[in-house]
């Protein structure tokens, strides 16, 4: 029997760089986090590749080539940079309505269930208690309580249509993304990051105007907090593409 | 008077401008400047109304709004016709958009499907970047003949 222990010590240690979303999390944070669209292609083959395909999307590369793709709505932080929502004490700030991601650490519901083990190992610094006096959280592939592991997979499923349309979408009208997912996918860690504006352009579900109103000004103090960082200069350089992509729509806004 | 912002050669009032007034467009070709024509004076009304229902039901009239706004629109080459005359129901129309977008200058090309709806012609489909090229034209135009698009001027004189 394999038995894992975890208890949070709420060292805030995790609460550093990007994290993926659901998208109802991202867009009720877009006056918080700058946020982006992170497309990872999965090969076939590997474990991951048939829950990737049902929460993302499926694309054909090449002639008897597929990679399903994962779109997740994305909190575009660099790992140096605190979440901004984490608080001087290292509590969250937001704690009661925070993101679901959040909850769910340090599960992943875009792996399977069984295969969520290494994910419980934390990472170098953080100050998770694994210890005997911790509670075991997940016993022979199978976590225990379940409870904040379903809704976020449920939130994740309840917007994979629209975010597999929206793939497709824009895979159709910018041929250079199919050759940039083909090159991409031939990396086993490839990923690539777009603007999240081609998403809310993309459909006529989402209202562009209040979300450039709210996620302009975060982009623009984001931008200026990383001007300096000589490790974050592809977030810089995001941020700003980011903003020139929203400012005409912000600026209708405020009229 | 000004010559059309279509590229055309032929003044405005004799090329787009009718058109954006309600005139119907003779062909394929003709709707196709026209449309461009409407993004370069920023009328999206035109852009949106000469869609098939599908196609309104996908414009994303803020977007267009906004790359009427901010891009400068350098010019339109019309890069093949297939049908879409006079005496036709369908019709595409390849083309390349030239224009500068956020100090980048960039180029669409496309190939435009065409289709007559009670008699009138809309912009029916579209392929970004057609890999295939569409079915070879069997009739060239030659540089004395009418122009496609409707002008009644030679085509030399106009879209050639």
């Amino acid at each position: 029997m394999i038995e894992q222990r975890f208890r949070c010590t709420a060292c805030g240690k995790c609460c550093y760089g990007e994290i993926p979303l659901t998208l109802d999390d991202a867009l009720a944070n877009a006056d918080r986090f700058p946020l982006a669209m992170v497309w990872t292609p999965v090969q076939q083959g590997t474990k991951v590749f048939q829950l990737t395909s049902r929460l993302g999307t499926i694309v054909q590369i090449a002639k008897g080539k597929t990679v399903a793709v994962l779109i997740a709505p994305t909190a575009y932080i660099p790992p140096s940079m605190a979440c901004p929502a984490l608080a001087p004490d290292n509590l969250c700030s937001i704690h009661d309505r925070k993101p679901m991601r959040c909850r769910t650490m340090p599960f992943y519901p875009y792996r399977n269930e069984d295969a969520q083990s290494d994910v419980l190992v934390p990472r170098k610094n953080w100050l998770c208690d694994m210890s005997e006096t911790a509670p075991v959280v997940y016993k022979n592939g199978k976590i225990v309580d379940r409870t904040d592991f379903d809704r976020e997979r449920e939130g994740l499923m309840k917007h994979a249509s629209v975010l597999d349309a929206y793939a497709q979408g824009l895979l159709k009208v910018h041929a250079p993304l199919m050759e940039f997912l083909a090159k991409t996918a031939l990396n086993p860690t490839g990923r690539f990051v777009v603007r999240f504006s081609t998403f809310l352009l993309m459909n006529k579900i989402y209202d562009i105007l209040s979300f450039a109103k709210k996620q302009h000004p975060v982009l623009v103090e984001f931008a200026d907090r990383t001007a300096s960082m000589p490790n974050a200069a592809d977030h810089h350089k995001y941020y700003k593409e980011a903003i020139a992509d929203l400012a005409w729509f912000a600026k209708k806004a405020s009229k | 008077m000004s010559l059309c912002v279509c590229g055309s050669n032929i003044k405005s009032e004799d090329c787009c401008v009718p058109l954006h007034a309600g005139k119907p467009a003779p062909t394929a070709l003709a709707l196709m400047r026209a449309r461009y024509a409407a993004y370069a004076t920023k009328n999206i009304d035109y852009v949106e109304k000469t869609c098939t229902e599908k196609l309104r039901k996908e414009f994303n009239r803020l977007d267009a709004e906004r790359y009427a706004d901010e891009a400068e629109w350098i010019g339109l080459e019309i890069l093949r016709t297939v049908d879409g005359g006079m005496d036709d129901e369908t019709g595409q129309v390849e083309f390349m958009t030239h224009y500068k977008y956020q100090n980048q200058t960039l180029r669409q090309h496309e190939l435009a499907s065409f289709c007559r709806i009670n008699g009138e012609w809309v912009y029916c489909d579209y392929e970004i970047n057609p890999k295939k090229m569409p079915v070879v034209n069997s009739h060239q135009v030659g540089r004395n003949d009418p122009c496609p698009c409707g002008s009644q001027k030679k085509y030399k004189k106009c879209c050639g």
